[in-house]
């Protein structure tokens, strides 16, 4: 089989890269990107909120959040593409790829919520009390004192979640969205050769992942210097 | 100065104060002693509210700091149409207002009463409460940890309370339409400039630029206590300064905070150093099981304890 495998998938990449790269690639990473940009907006809003004094609104964040948590996301994106459009019909016209960007959203900010707040608490309440006990405001404290710590907890694990993020977008290929594991899809409907056209995927996926987690370690690094 | 008029502190199930007073004489140096775990921290930590108090008032200047509570303020019960009743009814004014507070007589709920109370408790607000952020600013503190801020140079630890509290003032004279000559710009210098002289007096002007991470532990922490003190505090509270630090760095801390002590600060002190409790204060307070078990000149509280505990206590760390 040995050279037939690697002429298939040479003639794979010479007929089909334009599917694998120019649509997989790009709209995996534009989704993810999405995902994850989206999904720090919502997650600082989702710890904003867990912060709250009004009670009702932290126990329906937290509620939300544990529950994106403690569910897989394949059926997250069922929820949100079949059920959730039963229920309000309102979303039924909405196109399935931003149903899924919906949940991406959510799902990424579920996530990012408890970075964020793991990278605050990780700040030492020591400095929290020396500033306040110099007169300083809540607000202030966070603002100039516990954020800009907390950053450097947070940006890290925001890279980590990207790098999930991205191998997570291949179950929106369930609803034929156009990422790296429809190309997949597409690809083996085409030609029937599923062995060969995974392999390629699958480089594409660890070649993504790999050198965004080097480019990550290498920030990290220079972040602990500065 | 500081009132702190019968303070309790429950931590959940754990009652820590059970009812502590206590008065802080403007200029007075005043140590709190006692075991580990007796309530030192905490009770100094009422003090600027850092922990709030369960029960009880901290007054500073004439101000209350702690939140207002209705039943202490006999005016607002007297003016209630309850105790009207109460008295037409034949109560005296003592047995009215005890029969006031023991059956929770005075509530929002009361009709037109209610609003009258409402009334009356934000105008007694208005008048005697002090903001907390406020008054923090007129008390500095220092901890066992030193606390500084790890993401600021020694000058941006120092600069960055009076700066930003600068600015707030000056916004809310603007808007208050006062005239200001204030800017960003001229508080920020004034800042730095008044952090160099403190840096100078403690002969750290060479780390203003350094961050905390390359300083050592008697550096931190006089740093930390020139920060407090570039607010221009009243009083300065300190939580054991010395306890975090290796010995022999004891006492360039002691020094600095023995200076400021005859410089006529006020000053309260948790301290288990008892050579320097002796030295430079006042006063002395035994915190034990909850309550100010002992108190005196040093001279009264190190040569004459009265107390079994402070006795069995002093026996231990002399
Ligand atoms: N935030 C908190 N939550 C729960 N318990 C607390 C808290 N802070 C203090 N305590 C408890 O209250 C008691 C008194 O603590 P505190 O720190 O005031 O003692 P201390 O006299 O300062 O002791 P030390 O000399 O060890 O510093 C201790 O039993 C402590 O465990
Ligand atoms: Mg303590």
């Amino acid at each position: 089989m040995g050279s037939t495998f690697f002429s298939n998938i040479i003639k794979l990449i010479s007929r089909y890269g334009h599917v694998f790269l120019l649509e997989g690639v790009v709209y995996t990473l534009l989704l993810s990107l999405i995902a994850v940009a989206g999904g720090s907006v919502l997650g600082s809003l989702f710890a904003l909120a867990k912060r709250s004094k009004f009670i009702p609104l932290r126990a329906v964040v937290s509620a939300i959040v544990e529950i994106v948590r403690g569910t897989p996301m394949l059926l997250q994106l069922y929820a949100g593409v079949f059920i959730f459009p039963q229920i309000v019909p309102a979303l039924k016209e909405l196109p399935d790829i931003v149903s899924v960007i919906i949940v991406l959203i959510i799902n990424s900010g579920a996530y990012v919520s408890e970075v964020i707040r793991s990278g605050i608490q990780a700040v030492d309440i020591g400095q929290t009390e020396a500033a306040r006990s110099l007169g300083l405001s809540a607000r202030t404290t966070m603002m100039s004192v516990v954020l800009p710590q907390a950053v450097k907890n947070i940006l890290p694990a925001l890279g980590n979640e990207f790098i999930t993020v991205i191998k997570e977008t291949s179950l929106a290929s369930t609803f034929y969205v156009g990422e790296l594991m429809t190309s997949y899809l597409k690809v083996k409907g085409n030609t029937f050769l599923t062995l060969e056209t995974l392999t390629i995927v699958g480089v594409l996926y660890f070649v993504l992942t790999f050198t965004l987690s080097k480019l990550l370690q290498a920030a990290e690094r220079k972040m602990k210097h500065a | 100065m500081l009132d702190i008029k019968n303070i309790y502190k429950n931590f959940g199930d754990l009652k820590v104060l059970k009812g502590v007073s206590t008065h802080v004489e403007k200029g007075e140096v005043i140590s709190l002693i006692g075991v580990s775990g007796s309530g030192k921290s905490t009770l100094l930590r009422c003090m600027n509210l850092l922990e709030t108090p369960t029960f009880g008032e901290v007054w500073m200047e004439g101000k209350l700091l702690t939140p207002v509570d209705p039943y202490l303020h006999f005016d607002v019960i007297r003016a209630s149409k309850t105790y009207a009743r109460l008295t037409a009814e034949g109560l005296t004014d003592e047995e009215a207002i005890e029969k006031i507070k023991k059956n929770d007589l005075l509530h929002e709920k009361h009709g037109a009463e209610g609003k009258e109370y409402v009334r009356l408790m934000k105008q007694i607000y208005a008048e005697n409460h002090l903001d907390a952020n406020l008054a923090r600013q007129k008390m500095g503190m220092v901890f066992q940890q030193f606390n500084l801020f790890n993401n600021k140079t020694v000058l941006g630890n120092i600069t960055l309370a009076p700066v930003k509290i600068g600015i707030a003032r000056m916004k809310a004279a603007k808007r208050a339409g006062k005239p200001v000559t204030e800017t960003k710009e001229s508080i920020q210098a004034a800042a730095e400039k008044k952090a160099m002289e403190l840096l100078k007096r403690i002969g750290l002007e060479d780390k203003a630029g350094s961050y905390p991470s390359s300083l050592s532990g008697g550096q931190k922490q006089r740093i930390a206590i020139i920060r407090a003190l570039a607010m221009d505090p009243d009083v300065m509270l300190f939580d054991e300064p010395t306890s975090a630090l290796d010995p022999e760095m004891v006492g360039e801390v002691l020094d600095l905070i023995k200076e400021l002590a005859k410089s006529g600060m006020t000053m309260v002190v948790v301290t288990h150093e008892m050579g320097f409790a002796r030295e430079v204060s006042d006063r002395v307070l035994f915190v034990d099981e909850g309550y100010i078990k002992e108190e005196g000149s040093p001279e009264e509280i190190f040569k004459n304890p009265k107390d079994a505990h402070l006795k069995d206590f002093l026996s231990k760390v002399l």
